[in-house]
């Protein structure tokens, strides 16, 4: 037998003994609490203070209503509202319809090269929002787009047919955008459906319309109601593409309101009352969106059907539709990477911007490459990008992993507050966390400068991905049986070593897919980098919004074309590590 | 060895009435193998897991070779790694990361053994178990009775005082359960190990303990061996719990020394075992192959009664029948020796030493 130990006060009074346990056990969450509640509170508790100061700043003196009455009282407010949530809606309605498609046909289907067709789902991921935007703007653009320009000319149009810079263009593409999302989200639904419940429906006579309306679309219900509450808050939420395509044309919604009112405003002076005011409304209705999410998300776990049993699905026969199925996927590419990257390309190797023609041809040149790797800025931005991705991928990556252990297996008490601490900043528009932030930071004096260095984003970036790592790690050590890790204690081993030679071993691909993840992202996320914004900060997707607006689309496009290029080796690199997960698993 | 007293764990503080385990107190002697037998939600696992320290009780004590790990008395709480147990665990918890030897090597690499100690420990450890060929396989590419016997390995490498085994057999199937039955039972004599065993199926607790503790809604209703378990239950749960039984309504007639005689629906029977007092509601416990057929039309004397065979279910090495006396039907268990058809009149012999009084409602 070896040591025992008993507790310290082996010695007092019986009474008295449990209390040093019972303080220890909330000493981990109040530590994860206070990390959670700097990164995530104290941003929106001093944007709150700000919507209610005369000057828009919180240590401004004075509390007023003011910044709401205008806000709020606005000619403009009621139509803004309309937009953003006819936005949003068009957007989500076509990424859910053109996603479900997508994961049906892949998933459940014989459809042709289904399995190349999967790994390619990588190239619309790696193209980010703003690309799209731009590209669908040269093909789609009312006075050049080479769509419009083509249908022009074939038909014989006095006007082109199409106008990208509009609510309906702008739906085209934030849709586009966002299939691939919902794919990820559906896809797992699709295939791990046990295909016995069906089978079982198939042998009591039912037909194909009965299967799919009493058997398939219940069990996966939840699921496609989950994917569409987490897409509709994204489409609130987002600003590159209402940024891109929509304030040319003054088609605002909220995120861009936000961005005009404080970088744009017409008085010349950011109106950060207004903004805040603004953004405590919307953060209610995201809030509420959010929990909505969270709850659909838990009833999806319930219909959850792996038995891991290593089925295979049954696939359906589409017979002749297969070839018009395949027809509509490629369409789907065509449209979401191929065209919109072509034309960039194309538009990278123009001294200025030009009709897509054979004469054409002889302007190529590969100046704006050249001036990528050769500009200071430019190579200033891809220094910041890299260190800003890395820093906020690693802090993610470790926040997530010990927050989910804590919440998950360790069941501190709290537990479920620090989760949704932890998964609020996903309501949260980039550019009113960038706007929070410009407040705690320029109110904080940490002693050392934050505002206006790349740190500012990075902690930006931390904040609002743990949202995304938390809900990877839960997941991941959900799946973890307890007693993998109770049997290292019952060999005797201690917490410590527990976790270094069991817990962490095990969950490490997930750690790494965290990691590539949050680096993928970083490095695409515009509109929180574009609120941070100062002299010495400036980062690739800030760069190609600068270059972009201010009129320099061929610069815009090079860059454009290397982001994709880091984007397609991080996004591949994922795939290869989740892949090598799912084979351990087996 | 070991020693639960008073043991009491709810999970639930805001339901009165939710106790996991109410008041569980037993001994377990040592090298004795010692089995907590009961349905699914009646405890088991928590006591077991508060013995290995896996979950805290909220009152009562446990002492491992008079050494106290647990005491809600004096405040004591020895963590898990610091307890002298080893455990099987239900899914087995090979981790996937790691080779056969290194699951069971880290035991000792925990307890900061190594060298040429460890080794021997390890191989012994695996040639008990019969893996040493399957050293340096990882440990996802084995089958299940494979990775159960990586578990046991892992377990008994450790030398500890007692080792735990929660419901080890019960995700193998048939075949393999019971070939495992039998080397674990053996494994558990060479090695000399105290144990204890935690199981819903009664035919491996039975072949497998020395004593059993029956459990109910978080308490022990009875603690015996085997056999007396078997055929002297003292409760209509442990005797309907460790094996089939009919149970009857029963009054006392008559009370002699050694002998009750009772009135039954099936008429007036004889009975040599009952417990000592007898109060409250009684049943009769007679089981099925404990009944025996007499021949011809014999002259209807002590605890014979005549009825008449309404089924017949014949599965080879048995043939189970139901037998309707007077209003009451009983089941009968025979070997295929001789077989009756249905219909057959029949004279049956109710042994009184295998009529059993027990305690409870004979119908509930
Ligand atoms: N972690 C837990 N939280 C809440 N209730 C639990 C937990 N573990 C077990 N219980 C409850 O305690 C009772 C006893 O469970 P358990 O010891 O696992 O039973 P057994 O192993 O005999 O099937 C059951 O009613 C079960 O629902
Ligand atoms: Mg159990």
């Amino acid at each position: 037998m070896r040591t025992i130990e008993a507790l310290p006060a082996q010695s007092a009074a019986p009474g008295e003994v449990k209390r040093p346990i019972a303080w220890a056990r909330w000493l981990p969450a109040i530590g994860a609490g206070a990390v959670l509640a700097y990164l995530v509170l104290v941003p929106l508790l001093l944007m709150l203070v700000s919507s209610l100061r005369p000057g828009g700043f919180p240590l401004d003196p004075g509390w007023t209503f003011a910044n709401y009455a205008t806000v709020y009282g606005a000619a403009g407010f009621p139509r803004l509202v309309g937009t953003t949530i006819a936005f949003a809606i068009g957007s989500t309605a076509l990424a859910l319809a053109l996603g479900i498609a997508l994961a049906w046909l892949i998933e459940r289907t014989d459809l042709p090269l289904r399995g190349t067709i999967r790994a390619l789902v990588i190239l619309p991921m790696a193209t980010p929002p703003i690309l799209l935007a731009i590209g669908w703007a040269m093909l789609l653009s009312p006075r050049t787009g080479f769509f419009n320009l083509l249908i022009r000319d074939v038909f014989g149009l006095a006007q082109s047919p199409f106008n990208v810079f509009s609510l309906g263009g702008m739906i085209f593409v934030e849709g586009l955008s966002l299939v691939p999302t919902t794919f990820l989200f559906l896809s797992p639904a699709f295939r791990n459906m046990d295909p016995s419940l069906e089978e079982a429906a198939i042998t009591s006579g039912a037909g194909i319309g009965m299967l799919l309306r009493r058997i398939l679309l219940p069990m996966l219900w939840p699921s496609i109601l989950a994917a569409g509450a987490f897409l509709l808050i994204v489409c609130l939420v987002v600003f590159d593409i209402p940024g891109t395509l929509g304030m040319p044309a003054r088609i605002f919604v909220l995120s861009t309101q936000i961005y005009y009112l404080a970088v744009d405003s017409p008085t010349g002076v950011p109106l950060y009352g207004q903004v805040s005011a603004l953004a405590a409304f919307f953060l209610c209705i995201l809030f509420v969106l959010g929990w909505a999410y969270h709850r659909l998300t838990r009833q999806a776990q319930r219909y959850r059907t792996i038995t891991g049993k290593g089925f295979r699905p049954r696939l359906m026969r589409l017979g002749g539709w297969r070839w018009v199925a395949f027809a509509g996927v490629s369409a789907y590419f065509l449209l979401a990477v191929v065209a919109p990257l072509a034309i960039l390309f194309w538009t990278s190797l123009m001294p200025y911007q030009t009709r897509v023609t054979w004469a054409a041809l002889d302007l190529v040149t590969l100046d704006n490459h050249i001036d990528f790797f050769a500009n200071r800025r430019v190579l200033e931005a891809a220094g910041n990008s890299l260190t800003v991705a890395l820093v906020a991928a690693t802090a993610v990556a470790l926040i997530s992993v010990v927050l989910a252990w804590l919440v998950v297996r360790a069941k501190i008490p709290g537990a479920r507050l620090l989760d949704g601490l932890a998964f609020a900043p996903v309501a949260m528009p980039g550019v009113m966390l960038g706007v929070a932030l410009v407040y705690v930071y320029l109110t904080l004096d940490l002693g050392f400068a934050v505002y206006g260095t790349i740190w500012i984003i990075a902690i930006a970036y931390v904040t609002h991905y743990v949202s995304f790592g938390t809900r990877l790690a839960n997941g991941v050590m959900v799946q973890l049986h307890p007693e993998l890790e109770e049997a290292g204690a019952a060999s005797g081993a201690s917490t410590v070593r527990v976790l270094r030679r069991i817990t962490l071993p095990l969950i490490w691909p997930a750690v790494v897919a965290i990691w590539i993840w949050v680096v993928a992202h970083a490095l695409r996320e515009l509109s929180t980098a574009l609120m941070l914004q100062g002299r010495g900060n400036v980062v690739v997707p800030t760069l190609l919004w600068d270059y972009w607006s201010g009129g320099e689309p061929n610069r815009a496009a090079a860059v454009g074309v290397w982001l994709v290029v880091a984007l397609v080796i991080f996004l591949s690199l994922w795939q290869a590590v989740a892949r090598s997960r799912l084979e351990r698993s087996s | 060895m070991l020693t639960v007293s008073g043991l009491v764990k709810r999970y639930d503080t805001r339901r009165a009435d939710a106790f996991a385990v109410r008041a569980v107190s037993f001994d377990v002697a040592q090298g004795e193998f010692f089995t907590l037998l009961g349905p699914s939600g009646c405890g088991k696992t928590t006591t077991l897991r508060s013995v290995a320290g896996l979950e805290t009780p909220d009152s009562g004590e446990i002492a491992i070779d008079g050494v106290s790990v647990f005491s809600s008395a004096k405040g004591t709480v020895v963590p898990v790694a610091k307890r002298d147990i080893a455990m099987v665990f239900q899914s087995y918890a090979i981790w996937p990361h790691m080779t056969v030897r290194e699951n069971v090597a880290f035991p000792l690499e925990a307890m900061g053994v190594n060298g040429a100690e460890a080794k021997r420990r390890i191989e012994s450890a695996l040639s008990i178990v019969g893996l040493t060929a399957f050293a340096d396989r990882p440990a996802p590419m084995l089958s299940g009775g494979q990775q159960q016997r990586v578990a046991l390995a892992r377990a008994i490498v450790k030398q500890a005082k007692v080792l735990l085994l929660d419901e080890p057999l019960s995700n193998l199937d048939a075949k393999l359960r019971e070939q495992m039955r039998v080397e674990l039972r053996d494994l558990q004599r060479r090695i000399g190990t105290t144990a204890i065993y935690v199981t819903h199926d009664q035919d491996e607790a039975l072949s497998l303990s020395d004593r059993i503790a029956v459990m109910k809604d978080g308490a022990i209703v009875e603690l015996d061996t085997p056999q007396a378990l078997y055929l002297r239950p003292r409760t209509t749960f442990t005797a309907r719990f460790v094996g089939q039984a009919d149970l009857l309504p029963c009054t006392v007639v008559e009370r002699g020394a050694d002998r009750l005689a009772l009135d039954t629906p099936l008429g007036p029977l004889h009975s040599t075992v009952f417990p000592p007092g007898l109060d409250g509601t009684l049943a009769l416990l007679v089981r099925p192959e404990h009944i025996e057929f007499r021949d011809g039309e014999a002259a209807f004397g002590r605890n014979m009664l005549g009825g008449v065979v309404q089924r017949v279910l014949f599965s080879g090495r048995l043939v189970e029948y139901v037998v309707q006396v007077g209003a009451a039907a009983l089941r009968v268990q025979a070997t295929s020796r001789s077989l009756k058809a249905e219909g057959d009149r029949v004279t049956l012999h109710l042994p009184p030493e295998r009529c059993v009084v027990v305690a409870g409602d004979a119908d509930s």
